[in-house]
């Protein structure tokens, strides 16, 4: 993959958006499959901590 | 652990000495960390693969190497191969391995042992069960841990092989609870092996599938790990009981054995246990012994009949004979691959672990399955490869270094399914690029079998001469793209290819009889191609200038909602979008 020499396309001339940016589609619960990540190593520290933030987060809230 | 009966409150996390341990039916070695770096500890016998074995002369206690030499001497008390029957009904196990030494037994459908383990002539021998015999040589390990830090070492990581049950890694715990250890946690094996090379100084953290191929002496067990952004997510396993270390001694004790016969007819050295024990260890040393060597020798003292034998073996004739179990460890890694819904393609590292991955030719042979992008990490093959003897062990005890300092509880709470069971996204998002021939080409930021939350980035080019340019984020997938040679036959007429001349000139005599020959000379190509799938979005960076770059950043939040930022590289401002 690295080896070909891509770019990016020229914008087409009647290209338009507001700010730019158009959303066209987006996932939806079929785009993802569950799965279990393994509790182990630093990065899945990291994501547990913020996982867990979140959650203590939302309790503090209500 | 979320899975098993809560322990017994452990110490308090300043007061810990925590180790990596890996337990296997085999072997088992302790690791520590020192300065963040794992290293494995020989125990006090200087092994660092400690056999996993107890053996009971005069009330005495033997472990490790000295127990494996006992199995010659005193296999009745010697108890070998009871690793994977922690936490198991009698009738659910396979007692194969366990003929040369004591037998398990069932109690009330359980597994026990029975040994004289005490001095005294009257003393009754003691039917242990299995979760004892596991207690008292975890016991043993921990002793030469401590020994080793010179202080108590109070708790550890274990590594379990992926398909151990909750109850056996609750009987696991209790067994080492037992021996006055904290189990800080189970990991899983191949992730073990993952981490001890991700924790390398030099490694970085790159999206990437990984086959770990965990060869041991009675089982191998082969994981497909997709490792993004330090994160590791299991996508298949397999287990096989055949192909492993056991299956090539048998190779040699064969081998040796009718060599043995040739030159002294009569009795076959297999039929006496005592001679067969012999074999075995002389076997094991033989084969370990080609694995650096060229050439090992082979020889026993009275090997039967008050006969000595000695012999040699070279490699070639050891691949040879042992070519249908070495063969065994590709199809196994091969049908794990197209478990995980994966090619050979798409894997970018294959870690060999195991005592076994010490043999060359399974690491050539794995080699040849997968494309030469594949780096197969076994000593064999790279100069840098860890000891595949060592690698769980690292592991674990890095995993214990990482969490040593947190509470019990938390670390039981970080771990639960809460927090390790997330959306993985099944096709990759990327953005659409062009080839200099005008094609459109899928470039992949966040790949498939990633978990999120997750962000990522990428640089592309924009067109030499800039201008305003257009961001098309999309999903994407791969296919197999397989081109067949072209036939020679066709080739022909049309004339005059290079390639074609080359091929003439190369068997010009031997134009009637090369026809099958030829398809198999030239191989067909495979290649990973990407499809480009729904679009999710498009942004415009304007007045990019000549020769300038654009930075995309994809961000895939928990809720699956994604968030797009884009901007030339070096320049304020930018696009961005959610979706
Ligand atoms: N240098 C070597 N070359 C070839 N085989 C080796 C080498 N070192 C160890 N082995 C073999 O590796 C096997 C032991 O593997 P390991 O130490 O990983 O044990 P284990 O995980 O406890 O095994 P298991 O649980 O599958 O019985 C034995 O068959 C041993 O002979
Ligand atoms: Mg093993």
């Amino acid at each position: 993959m690295a080896a070909t020499l891509v770019s990016l396309p020229a914008l087409p001339e009647r290209w338009a958006a507001e700010k730019d940016f158009k959303s066209v589609g987006k996932l939806t619960k079929d785009s993802a499959t569950q799965r279990t990540i393994e509790p182990v190593g630093p990065h899945f520290l990291a994501h547990a901590r913020r996982a867990r933030h979140k959650r203590t987060f939302s309790e503090d809230d209500r | 652990m979320s899975e098993t009966k809560p322990q017994k409150p452990g110490p308090a996390p300043g007061d810990r000495a925590a180790i990596g341990i890996t337990f296997g039916n085999s072997n088992s070695s302790i690791a520590v960390t020192v300065d963040d770096k794992a290293e494995v500890v020989a125990n006090e016998d200087g092994d660092r693969q400690i056999p996993t074995i107890l053996s009971y002369i005069d009330g005495e206690e033997y472990y490790g190497q000295q127990a494996k030499a006992f199995l010659v001497r005193n296999p009745k008390n010697t108890i070998a191969y009871f690793r994977d029957f922690l936490g198991k009904d009698f009738k659910s196990i396979d007692p194969t391995h366990n003929h040369a030494s004591v037998h398990p037994q069932d109690v009330d459908g359980t597994v026990a042992f029975t040994v004289k383990d005490k001095a005294g002539e009257d003393d009754e021998p003691s039917t242990l069960p299995v979760s004892e015999v596991s207690t008292r040589y975890i016991r043993r390990l921990v002793t030469a841990a401590s020994e080793y830090l010179g202080k108590k070492v109070t708790s550890a990581v274990i590594t379990v092989p992926t398909n151990f049950t909750d109850k056996q890694k609750a009987a696991l715990v209790a067994a080492a609870n037992a021996a006055d250890l904290e189990v800080l946690q189970l990991i899983s094996e191949p992730v073990a092996a993952v981490l001890a090379y991700d924790a390398r100084p030099e490694a970085e953290i790159k999206d990437k599938i990984v086959v770990v191929a965990e060869l041991g002496g009675t089982r191998s067990d082969v994981a497909v790990v997709a490792s993004r952004g330090g994160l590791y997510t299991i996508l298949a396993t397999a287990h096989d009981y055949e192909f492993a270390g056991a299956a090539l001694d048998k190779i040699l004790i064969d081998h040796f054995a009718k060599e043995f016969m040739k030159r002294h007819p009569g009795a076959d050295p297999r039929e006496n246990a005592r001679s067969l024990a012999k074999l075995k260890l002389e076997s094991e040393a033989t084969k370990k012994a080609l694995s650096i060597g060229n050439n090992a020798s082979f020889s026993i003292e009275s090997l039967s009949e008050g006969i000595d034998f000695a012999s040699t073996i070279n490699r070639l004739r050891y691949e040879t004979i042992a070519r249908n179990v070495l063969e065994g460890f590709n199809r196994l890694v091969e049908s794990v691959v197209k478990k995980a819904g994966l090619d050979v393609l798409d894997v970018d590292e294959v870690i060999l672990s195991g005592g076994t991955s010490h043999t060359p030719r399974i690491a050539t042979n794995l080699g040849s399955i997968f494309p030469s992008s594949t780096t197969i990490l076994a000593p064999a093959t790279i100069l840098t490869a860890i000891n595949p003897s060592e690698l769980l062990a690292r592991g674990a005890a890095l995993q214990a270094s990482l969490i040593q300092e947190y509470e019990a509880e938390d670390i039981d709470q970080s771990i639960h399914a809460a927090v390790t069971t997330v959306p993985h996204i099944t096709n990759a998002i990327g953005v659409v690029s062009v080839s200099e021939s005008g094609d459109e080409v899928f470039v992949p930021v966040v790949l498939p079998d990633t978990a999120v939350p997750a962000r990522r980035t990428v640089y592309v080019a924009a067109p030499k001469a800039g201008g305003d340019v257009l961001v098309k984020i999309a999903e994407g997938n791969t296919h197999i793209k397989v081109t067949k040679p072209e036939p020679k036959q066709a080739a022909k007429p049309n004339g005059n290819s290079k390639a074609a001349k080359v091929e003439d000139a190369d068997d010009s005599d031997a134009d009637e009889s090369d026809f099958s020959e030829d398809e198999e000379d030239e191989e067909e190509k495979r290649e990973k191609v990407w499809n480009i799938g729904a679009t999710l979005a498009e942004a415009a960076i304007r007045g990019v200038k000549k020769g300038g770059k654009v930075e995309v950043t994809i961000n895939v939040g928990a809720d699956l909602g994604v968030t797009i930022t884009t901007r030339e590289v070096g320049a304020k401002g930018g696009v961005r979008g959610v979706l």
